[in-house]
C-alpha cells in the first residue's frame, strides 16, 4: 500500500525522519479530516443548489428581509440588555466580596451556562406566560392578564438569562484582577464611588467589553431553540429559524441554501469583527472566592441597598425559571411519565450523544493543538492555519452545518436513520471552540515550559502523557468535556432538523410535550433533562478533573 | 513622634504586635525577613489594614490616627508597583493627589508642574506611564506624594524593581526631597545599603514584633544573632 503524504505546509523532512513525530502527525491529520469533512460536504451541497436558487426572487422577498432585520435587531437588543445588566451585577459582586450570596449567585451563573435552552424557555413561559406566575400576581392585585412572553420580550428574557451570567463572570474577573495597591491608593486619595468607577473600574473593563459584546451578539444571532419556541410566529423569526422552516416545513431546499449562505456571510462578518477586537477571553475561571480587596466606597447605605437589590434581582432572574420548572414537575403525571419507556430511551440517547460529542470534540481539539504545538516555532503559518480551523466552525452555525449535511448526505443515506451520528458530529464541532478556549493556553504552555526539559530527560510518548500532560491538563480537560457534554445533552437545534418519531432525545421529547400542551409531562421531562445535564457536568468535571485543591 | 502602642493584628495564622516610638523628621528604614511584618506595619499605619485590638492606639505627632479613614491620615504611600493609573497621563496621575475629580484650578496646575520639575520630569506631563521607564514611573509617584503635602511618606520597597544605578539615583532623590520638604519617611527595604545610605534609624522586625531599634550605623555591627542571620553573617 502506498502512502501519500498530504502536502501540508511545514511538514519538513526532519519531522518525517522521526517516527514519533510522524505518528503525531497522523493523529492530527485524522482530526483535521474529522473537522474539515463535514464542512466540505456542506459546502459542496450548497454549491450544487446555487443554480437552482432563484436569487432575484429571494432578494425581493419582503419576508426574507424582515427575517434578516429581526435577526440583527433582536441580537443587538439582547447584547445591550445582557451587557447593561451584567455591568451592574459584576460591580455589585466585586463590591460585596464578603456577601454570603456571592458564592450562591456565582454557582447559579455557572449552572446557567449549561442549562439546556429548552428548560430556560419552559421556565420563562411558566413565569411570564399568559397563565404564568407574573400574570397571576398581576391579576391578584387587580390587573388584566397580558400575553407578552411570545415575541421579542420572551426572546430577550431568555437571551439575558443565558448571557447575563456569561458577561457578568467575564467582567467580574476583570474587576477582581485590579491590584490591591490600586484600591489602597484610591482609598488614600479618598476617591468617591463615582470616581472609582471612572478612574479605575471602567478603564479596566472597557478593553474587554467589545469582545464580550461580539461573543454575545454571535450567540444571540445564531440562537435557534429560543427563537423557535418563543418567537411565536413570522413576526419574530431569525435566519436560523427560517432555515429550519424552509427545510422542515416548506421542503424548499433552495431557499434553505440561500438563507444558509446569507447566515454564513453574516457570521463570518461577526467573527471577523470579534477577532479584530482582540484576543479571545477566558470565561471559565473560578470566581467563587474574591480577592478581598479593600475599597473606600463600601460604607455608604445607598451603596449597600442598591447592591442588595441588584444581586437579589440577578439571583431571581436565574433561579426563578429553574425553580418554576422544578415546581411544574410536581404533579400527578410524574409516575406515568417516569414509567414511560420513551422517556428512558430518550434519556439514553441524550446521554450517548452527550458523551460521544464530548470525547469526539476532545479528540479533534487534541489533534489541532498537537499540530499547533509542533509547528508553532518553525512553521508559523501552518500553526495559524490550524488555529483558524478551530474557529472556522464559528462561521457556520449548527443549523447551517446540519442543513448542509442534510442536503449533502440525503442522496446517499437515509439521514433520519443515522441522525444521532450527525447530531454527535455537529455537536462535537460546535464544542470545539469552547474546548480549545479552555485547553489551548495550558496545552501550549506545557510545550513552551517543558519541551526542552522533557527531551533532556528523554521523557516522551506514554510516560510524558502520563507524568506531564495529564496532571497539568486534567482540570481543563474535565471542564471542557463537562461543558461540551452538557451542551450536547441539551441541544435542540440539530436534533430538531433530523428528529424522527423513532429516535428521540430528551430535549426533543420535552419540546413536543410542551408544544402539544402536555405541560405536566413536559415538567417531569424537563426535570429529568435538567438533572441529566447537571449530573453529566458535575460527574465529568469531578471524575476527569480530579478533586479540587 | 510616631507612636504605636499595643497595636495587635491577626492576618490568617499570623499575629503581629507593634510597640514602637519613632522620631519625626527622619528617614527610618524598616527591615526584617519576608513575612516578618514590615509591610503590615506600614499598611496599618496607612489604614489599609485594621488592627484587631481595641485597646491599642496609633499617633502621628499629636494626632491619633487609628480611627481615621485612609484618606484622612497624614501619610502618602508608595508601593513597589501599581502606583500609577496606566490610562492616565503623568499630569493627571499627579493631579489625583490634589483633587480626585481632576478638576484643578490654574494655581493647582502650576503646583503639579512644579512637582514634576522637582522629580526631574519637566515637560513629560502629557506622557502615559507605559512611555516611561520603571524609574521614571516611581518619580511620578514621588511627585504625587509632593503635591499631596502629607508630612509622612511610607515607602514599601519602592526601588526593588529598579537597577542598582537607578536605585541610587532614586535614593538620592528621596533624601533630597525629604530634607527640602521636611518629610518623615518610613522605608521598607531588603537592602542594608539603603538603610546605611538613606536612613538615620533602623527598625528591625522579626516574627511580628519590633526586635531591635537604633541608629543605622549600629545596625550592621550588631551582635544580635537574628540580625546577623538576616544579614547573612555567621556569628
Amino acid at each position: 500500500m502506498s502512502v501519500t503524504i498530504p502536502k501540508i505546509p511545514g511538514l519538513a523532512s526532519s519531522a518525517l525522519s522521526n517516527p514519533i513525530k510522524t505518528r503525531w502527525f497522523w493523529f492530527s491529520a485524522m482530526s483535521f479530516a474529522l473537522i474539515l469533512m463535514p464542512l466540505i460536504i456542506a459546502v459542496v451541497a450548497f454549491y450544487s443548489y446555487i443554480d437552482q436558487a432563484q436569487w432575484t426572487l429571494y432578494l425581493n422577498d419582503a419576508y426574507t428581509w424582515r427575517v434578516v432585520w429581526f435577526s440583527w435587531w433582536q441580537a443587538s437588543l439582547s447584547t445591550l440588555a445582557s451587557l447593561a445588566t451584567a455591568l451592574l451585577v459584576a460591580r455589585a459582586l466585586t463590591r460585596r466580596q464578603q456577601f454570603f450570596g456571592r458564592w450562591l449567585l456565582l454557582r447559579c451563573f455557572s449552572v446557567a451556562l449549561v442549562v439546556p435552552s429548552i428548560i430556560a424557555v419552559f421556565g420563562i413561559i411558566l413565569l411570564h406566560g399568559k397563565y404564568g406566575y407574573v400574570n397571576q400576581l398581576w391579576q391578584w392585585v387587580g390587573g388584566q392578564p397580558h400575553s407578552y412572553v411570545y415575541g421579542l420580550t420572551g426572546i430577550l428574557l431568555a437571551h439575558v438569562f443565558f448571557n447575563l451570567p456569561l458577561a457578568a463572570r467575564i467582567i467580574l474577573q476583570r474587576l477582581d484582577a485590579i491590584s490591591a495597591e490600586t484600591w489602597r491608593m484610591s482609598s488614600q486619595l479618598g476617591m468617591t464611588s463615582k470616581e472609582l468607577w471612572w478612574h479605575i473600574e471602567w478603564p479596566h473593563i472597557k478593553t474587554v467589553l467589545p469582545q464580550v459584546a461580539a461573543l454575545i451578539f454571535a450567540l444571540c444571532f445564531t440562537s435557534f431553540a429560543i427563537v423557535m419556541t418563543l418567537g411565536g410566529g413570522p413576526k419574530a423569526t431569525t435566519i436560523e429559524v427560517a432555515i429550519f422552516q424552509a427545510i422542515r416545513f416548506d421542503f424548499d431546499m433552495a431557499k434553505g441554501v440561500y438563507l444558509s449562505l446569507l447566515q454564513i456571510v453574516f457570521c463570518g462578518g461577526i467573527l471577523w469583527v470579534g477577532l479584530r477586537l482582540g484576543r479571545p477571553i477566558d470565561m471559565f475561571t473560578s470566581l467563587e472566592t474574591g480577592p478581598g480587596n479593600m475599597r473606600p466606597d463600601l460604607k455608604s447605605a445607598w451603596g449597600k441597598v442598591s447592591d442588595a437589590i441588584v444581586l437579589l434581582l440577578a439571583t431571581l432572574l436565574v433561579l426563578l425559571p429553574l425553580l418554576a420548572v422544578i415546581v411544574a414537575a410536581i404533579n400527578s403525571a410524574w409516575s406515568e411519565v417516569l414509567l414511560d419507556m420513551r422517556l428512558w430511551r430518550a434519556a439514553y440517547n441524550s446521554l450517548w450523544v452527550a458523551l460521544s460529542s464530548a470525547f469526539l470534540s476532545l479528540l479533534m481539539a487534541w489533534g489541532l493543538l498537537l499540530a499547533q504545538r509542533h509547528w508553532r516555532r518553525r512553521y508559523k503559518t501552518a500553526a495559524i492555519a490550524v488555529e483558524w480551523m478551530g474557529s472556522a466552525i464559528l462561521v457556520v452555525p449548527p443549523l447551517v452545518l446540519a442543513t448542509g449535511l442534510f442536503i449533502g448526505l440525503s442522496p446517499y443515506v437515509n439521514v433520519f436513520e443515522i441522525n444521532l451520528y450527525i447530531v454527535v458530529l455537529v455537536n462535537a464541532l460546535m464544542g470545539l471552540p469552547y474546548i480549545l478556549r479552555v485547553l489551548s493556553v495550558a496545552y501550549l504552555q506545557i510545550g513552551a515550559d517543558y519541551d526542552r526539559l522533557c527531551s533532556s530527560l528523554d521523557i516522551k510518548q506514554w510516560p510524558r502523557l502520563r507524568l506531564i500532560e495529564w496532571p497539568i491538563l486534567r482540570k481543563p480537560i474535565g471542564l471542557a468535556l463537562a461543558l461540551v457534554a452538557a451542551m450536547s445533552a441539551g441541544d435542540l437545534g440539530v436534533v430538531a432538523l433530523f428528529g424522527s418519531p423513532d429516535i428521540q432525545t430528551l430535549p426533543l421529547l420535552m419540546y413536543q410535550r410542551f408544544g402539544s400542551y402536555q405541560s405536566d409531562a413536559a415538567g417531569v421531562t424537563g426535570v429529568v433533562l435538567l438533572a441529566l445535564c447537571l449530573l453529566i457536568f458535575a460527574i465529568l468535571e469531578r471524575v476527569i478533573g480530579g478533586p479540587n485543591d | 513622634m510616631i507612636k504605636f502602642s499595643q497595636v495587635t493584628c491577626h492576618l490568617g495564622e499570623q499575629e503581629f504586635n507593634y510597640e514602637l516610638q519613632l522620631p519625626l523628621g527622619q528617614v527610618v528604614a524598616v527591615m526584617g525577613a519576608s513575612g516578618s511584618g514590615k509591610s503590615t506595619l506600614l499598611n496599618i499605619l496607612a489604614g489599609f489594614i485594621q488592627p484587631t485590638s481595641t485597646t491599642g492606639s496609633i499617633y502621628i505627632g499629636d494626632q491619633r490616627v487609628d480611627q481615621l479613614e485612609p484618606a484622612h491620615r497624614p501619610v502618602t504611600s508608595l508601593f513597589q508597583e501599581h502606583n500609577l493609573f496606566a490610562h492616565m497621563t503623568v499630569f493627571e496621575n499627579l493631579a489625583l493627589g490634589i483633587r480626585t475629580s481632576l478638576k484643578l484650578t490654574p494655581q493647582e496646575a502650576v503646583q503639579v508642574e512644579a512637582a514634576l520639575d522637582q522629580v526631574g520630569l519637566k515637560g513629560m506631563g502629557s506622557r502615559l506611564p507605559k512611555q516611561l521607564s520603571g524609574g521614571q514611573r516611581q518619580r511620578v509617584a514621588l511627585g504625587r506624594a509632593l503635591v499631596r503635602r502629607k508630612p509622612l511618606l511610607l515607602l514599601d520597597e519602592p526601588f526593588s524593581a529598579l537597577d542598582p544605578s537607578l536605585r541610587q539615583e532614586m535614593a538620592a532623590l528621596v533624601r533630597a526631597i525629604s530634607k527640602q520638604h521636611n518629610l518623615s519617611v518610613l522605608l521598607v527595604t531588603h537592602e542594608p545599603r539603603d538603610a546605611l545610605e538613606l536612613a538615620e534609624t533602623v527598625v528591625f522586625i522579626s516574627d511580628g514584633k519590633v526586635h531591635w531599634q537604633g541608629p543605622s550605623v549600629d545596625f550592621i555591627s550588631q551582635k544580635d544573632s537574628q540580625i546577623r542571620a538576616y544579614l547573612g553573617q555567621s556569628c
